[in-house]
């Protein structure tokens, strides 16, 4: 009987090694029990290519994909689908944009925007069955070569078709051929490099694997095209199963006649070997590898001769990649004109990619060039997972480079890349997210090729071990800026004098990497840190490594652990003396980090430093005892939280230190933006108040207007912190009817005039945390309908996904897409007209920038438009001082010592980085206090004494089980909205203790290798050297 | 090995890989629901094959579906050509799933006695 469903189980080597050969048995038992053996078809197929969800199953007629799917699962896909029709939906793909299941393998957009040539068999059809082969297409193309063409024909219709070696060098393939096709000689000889050696490349296994005689095809017409007899696949050992498939493949192909003796019954003759070899990468160099092929020791040698002209036991040579060989059968039977219509102007036909990495669908991919890297890690790679942002992409492995975020429209080809110093390569994409540290990347790659390097010449040999000893020193906190100019002195150097492509290439990842993220490497260098949290050496932990105030979180939290509140108070206010407002409303990239992940879920930190600073306010606690006045004086221009960390710390020091704020109340934009829901004002203020306590003297309604008098005044330097107040506008009508306001006025009118009113309907437009603030804020005071317009997509939202969350639980509608154009009304505004938007190219963000849509123009009927899409600094103070200030009213600073140009004047927080966080805030005020202390004559140490681990006095095991992060108490969306009553609760004593006792201690660093935590880029490309 | 010989192997091959190609004429649903095979849908699936096997139809797929809620009316098989309403046929047998292939999937004849319901596709 005639086969009703063709199931497809993938034995690619992804899948294979997640177990599909149990499902594919399971599904031969569970056929037979069912009695579906007849009708139901099991074929065995290579890699399908979204390795991510192996092993995968695909059922035709209808084209189901199944993923993930275990031998468990196969009774359920028997009994529901085979027999009863009904698709079992939990195996199937979810949309990554919308809430959907997709059923049908097309529909997928992994699948939607890819073009399968090379791989166009690979995960359709039976590798080991030449018939089907046969049934696809297959061998027509050298069929028609050998008996309709000349070899001349043949070259030039590969010549034609602007196809390029996909080995990584791009060198035309039909000039190739013509070259050897050339060569006066009875006896040539084709080679296939299948030595696939760099770290995350998988494609020419793939179709060796899944399409063994597409190789095979396309060797046989080269062989035609430049009269060759024999052929030799190099491939390495490996990749067993490749050699296996490959193996089969030939025995069929000589069974069948399309190898061995008078091909197609003409007088072409030809036949293939497979030679294994041992794996050395620079056997993928063509001299070397011909070296090995003939038993010689794997090492290049001089060119010229080419292989072209001698090659394999001097013969003249054709030596083509894996991928190369693949599209030729395709070229011949659908003609050059066909191939050249695919892809950009210089650069033809499709390639492969070998997604990994950061990136939610990882696997083999196959698009036509010119496809943009945007395309390419969205719309086929579904982005960066666990709502990491991209940092850059790494192509062409060791040999090279990274192209980062503000490149991702750039259309793929041999020539874009290499612009931009990176090259197609091979076709491997590492794909990187923001934990990942360029520096160790460069390290991970220089050492690879370092320890692959074959010794011949002394460049190579001698000169990457050098370029290895520079940035391991550099990752251990031992670099020197001189180190910079002597690393790209001996890249250039190897690239110039190297032997072969091993060589002239291997000192790429350090130049990309020095070329786009040199300020990575000052940071190695200049400040000792690692702002990834990657280099172990460089860090107490990478909570503390991320807390932009390097507040030391495993030793507060594992004092917490222990119930000793305020031995653990104490040791936050070393470095961060606003604990209470930290507690509520910080960014905690300290949880972004945190290595419970591995496990469940981040520590709650944040919710763990509310519990503590609450103690600490509640039993009074002072903190660290300030060092004996000095005598000296220095002024802090404004209050918000830059001012108040840099006089705490100031005042630390043994400064007399005066806070001048123009307003009526301290705390900045804590105390006049920040909503009271967020951030009770009682909290506020005791954290000020014991600043105050600790010396600080702030003067409220005293506006600064001139820097000199100040220091006319005896003060010995200044700290300008006057944050980024100014509200940016839009144009949306002049004159602007009543009822449109700013966000910063909005909410400083509710916490600080107490005057704010709102209509019944009320519009919001921005995307961030005032945007949402306003909004949350509208619904407080009576608002009954709340939409905020953002126009861009809701995933771009600056706003943080938790304030997003509580702002919809409270009925706020968020309509993105949308770009407000204009405001409806006279006298009162009435409405607010919008354009609907649609996704466009990536902007330097790497974020789709909203382009129109053709829908048209809505309009928003309201009462009262907020406008909350940004703040900037004025910079007014400064440049009174004399001090140039750059375009936003950004003062430009030191980053280490926050010193403006001129010499006593310092600046940080918003005014010089624009609107950022409260804890950004507090570091870099700290950062300027040592400055100002040094510059004062000083030592600039505020902490003498060196860090000691704090022992613990429980079972640590028994908390490294899977354990649920503690979540705190939280009003019910209906009573939020009633009042300003704070929304998040606090744990009590003991549930605090227990979470603190989830901390894994990344900052004890006895194990053997002195390495306990973090994470290394070589490991995200699945490669580790350790 | 010739070209034609080569060409004899596709085109027997490609008989047998039709159903991965995606892109038949009429696709057959066998209601494959307990109701459905309790009243024989089985044996009305396997005439399908066999009697497409048999008149070496290449562009018709047989597929199956769950429970459509008429019992009574069971086996229940819809014929699906693109372009054209749906039709569903009710109380089939093998024998009447063999003249289904016959009248309607060849000749496009629709089997007018067995007919339960034409559906327009647009209205689904």
């Amino acid at each position: 009987m005639a086969g009703r469903l063709d199931v497809l189980v993938c034995s690619g080597g992804a899948c294979m090694s997640s177990h599909s050969l149990e499902v594919k048995e399971e599904l031969v038992r569970q056929l037979e029990a069912h009695h579906l053996a007849d009708e139901v078809r099991i074929v065995e197929t290579g890699c399908m290519g979204p390795c991510q969800y192996g092993p995968l199953v695909l059922v035709y007629p209808e084209g189901v994909l199944y993923k993930n799917v275990a031998a468990a699962d196969v009774a359920e896909i028997v009994s529901e689908h085979f027999l009863k029709g009904r698709v079992v939906e939990r195996l199937l793909f979810r949309s990554e944009t919308a809430d959907r299941i997709i059923q049908e393998r097309r529909s997928i957009p992994f699948f939607e925007k890819q073009m399968k040539i090379v791989l166009a068999n690979c995960g359709a059809i039976n590798p080991e069955s030449i018939e089907e082969y046969i049934g696809a297409g297959g061998y027509e193309a050298l069929g028609k070569a050998v008996t309709t063409m000349t070899p001349e024909g043949v070259v030039a219709e590969m010549k034609a078709s602007g196809l390029r070696g996909r080995g990584g060098a791009g060198f035309p393939t039909g000039t190739k051929w013509d070259f050897v096709r050339r060569e006066k000689s009875p006896k040539k000889v084709v080679v296939c490099n299948a030595d696939e050696g760099d770290p995350g490349a998988f494609m020419d296994r793939a179709v060796l694997e899944g399409d063994p005689h597409t190789v095979i095809e396309g060797m046989a017409i080269a062989a035609y095209a430049v009269g060759a007899q024999h052929g030799y696949v190099y491939v390495r050992a490996e990749y067993p199963l490749a050699i296996k498939r490959l193996r089969s493949a030939l025995e069929a192909a000589r069974k069948l006649g399309f190898l061995g003796d008078r091909i197609f019954e003409t007088a072409f003759s030809f036949d293939i070997e497979i030679r294994v070899g041992a794996g050395a990468f620079v056997c993928g160099e063509e001299t070397a590898l011909i070296a090995s092929l003939e038993g010689r020791r794997g090492v290049p040698r001089i060119r010229p001769p080419y292989p072209s002209t001698s090659g394999m036991w001097q013969l003249p040579t054709l030596l083509n990649n894996v991928e190369t060989y693949a599209n030729v059968r395709h070229i011949v039977a659908r003609g050059s004109a066909w191939f050249a219509s695919i892809g950009t102007e210089q650069s033809k036909g499709t390639k492969v990619f070998a997604l990994s990495g950061n990136v939610r669908n990882t696997g083999l991919v196959e698009v036509p060039m010119g496809t943009t890297i945007g395309e390419l890690i969205y719309d086929i790679g579904g982005g960066v997972p666990n709502g990491k942002r991209l940092k850059a992409i790494q192509t062409g492995g060791p040999s090279g480079g990274c192209i980062p975020v503000p490149y991702l429209n750039t259309p793929i080809s041999y020539e874009t890349l290499k612009e931009l110093g990176a090259i197609v390569g091979s076709g491997g994409v590492i794909v990187l997210d923001e934990d990942t540290c360029m520096v160790n990347l460069a390290r991970y790659f220089v050492e690879f090729t370092a320890s692959e390097s074959c010794g011949q010449c002394v460049p190579c040999r001698s000169g990457l071990v050098r370029m290895l000893d520079i940035l391991d020193r550099i990752t251990r906190g031992e670099g020197a800026m001189d180190d910079l100019a002597l690393l790209e002195e001996l890249a250039n150097t190897i690239k110039r004098s190297s032997l072969c492509g091993l060589g002239q290439t291997a000192p790429n990842p350090v130049l990309s990497t020095l070329q786009y993220f040199r300020d990575e490497y000052e940071e190695h260098i200049r400040h000792k840190t690692c702002p990834a949290a990657v280099c172990a050496a460089l860090f107490v932990a990478p909570c503390e490594a991320s807390c932009p105030a390097h507040v030391d979180v495993p030793a507060y939290v594992a004092h917490l652990s222990n119930g000793d509140f305020a031995k653990a108070f104490d040791i936050h206010m070393k470095t961060n003396p606003l604990p209470g407002i930290c507690g509520r409303v910080c960014y905690a990239f300290c949880e972004t980090k945190c290595q419970r992940a591995q496990i469940e879920e981040p520590v709650a930190i944040r919710d763990l430093k509310r519990s503590m600073a609450d103690y600490a306010m509640e039993h009074k606690l002072a903190g660290p005892k300030p060092r004996a006045r000095n005598g000296q004086r220095v002024a802090v221009v404004g209050s918000g939280p830059a001012g108040l960390s840099c006089g705490y710390f100031l005042a630390q020091l043994g400064y007399e230190t005066v806070l001048f704020e123009a307003l009526p109340i301290a705390g900045g934009t804590m105390a006049t933006g920040i909503p009271t829901y967020r951030l009770p004002r009682d909290i506020l203020k005791a954290d000020i108040d014991r600043i105050v306590r600790a010396g600080v003297e702030i003067k409220l309604l005293s506006p600064v207007e001139d820097l000199d008098e100040l220091l006319a005044d005896g003060y010995g330097a200044v700290f300008v912190a006057t944050g980024a107040m100014k509200a940016q506008t839009l144009a949306l009508g002049d004159p602007l009817p009543r009822g449109v306001v700013t966000g910063v006025d909005f909410l400083k009118g509710i916490h600080v005039d107490g005057t704010s009113e709102v209509g019944a309907e009320v519009v919001v437009i921005g995307g961030g945390n005032s945007a949402i603030d306003s909004a949350r804020a509208a619904r407080r005071l009576g608002a009954k309908h709340v939409t905020i317009a953002y126009r861009r997509a809701k995933a771009d939202m600056p706003a943080s996904p938790e304030e997003i969350a509580e702002a919809i639980e409270e009925g706020v509608e968020i309509l993105d897409m949308t770009s407000p154009t204009g405001v409806v009304g006279g006298g009162r505004v009435e409405g607010l007209r919008c354009a609907r938007m649609a996704a466009g190219p990536f902007d330097a963000s790497g974020r789709r920038r909203p382009v129109e849509s053709d829908q048209a123009e809505i309009v928003l009927p309201t009462s009262m438009v907020i406008v909350a899409v940004g703040q900037e600094a004025t910079g007014e103070l400064l440049r009174g001082a004399g001090i140039e200030v750059a375009k936003g009213g950004l003062v430009p600073v030191d980053p280490v010592t926050m010193s403006t140009s001129r010499p006593g004047i310092f600046a940080g927080g918003d005014a010089t980085s624009g609107p950022a966080t409260v804890v950004e805030a507090i570091g870099a005020g700290r950062r300027a206090a040592i400055a100002i202390d040094r510059f004062l004559g000083g030592n600039g140490i505020l902490e003498p004494e060196e860090r000691v681990e704090v022992a613990t006095d429980y079972d640590e095991d028994a908390y490294t089980q899977e354990r649920a992060r503690a979540v705190p108490p939280m009003a019910a969306a209906g009573t939020r909205i009633r009042s300003f009553a704070e929304v998040r609760g606090r744990f009590a004593k003991e549930q605090a203790i227990e979470e603190a006792r989830r901390c894994l201690h990344c900052d004890r660093k006895q194990t053997e290798d002195g390495v306990c935590c973090g994470s290394s880029a070589g490991e995200a490309a699945g490669a580790t050297t350790r | 090995m010739k070209l034609e010989e080569l060409r004899k192997i596709r085109e027997r091959v490609q008989n047998d890989l039709r159903l991965r190609g995606g892109a038949a004429r009429v696709k057959i649903v066998v209601g494959m629901g307990t109701s459905g095979i309790a009243a024989g849908a089985r044996e009305v699936l396997s005439a399908f094959l066999d009697e497409i096997e048999k008149r070496k139809l290449t562009d018709v797929i047989v597929t199956q579906s769950g429970e459509k809620g008429l019992a009574s009316k069971e086996p229940i098989v819809e014929v699906i050509e693109r372009d054209h309403p749906k039709v569903v046929y009710g109380g089939m047998t093998a024998e009447k799933a063999r003249r289904v292939v016959v009248e309607h999937v060849i000749h496009g004849t629709v089997v007018e006695g067995d007919v339960l319901a034409i559906v327009d596709a647009e209205k689904e």
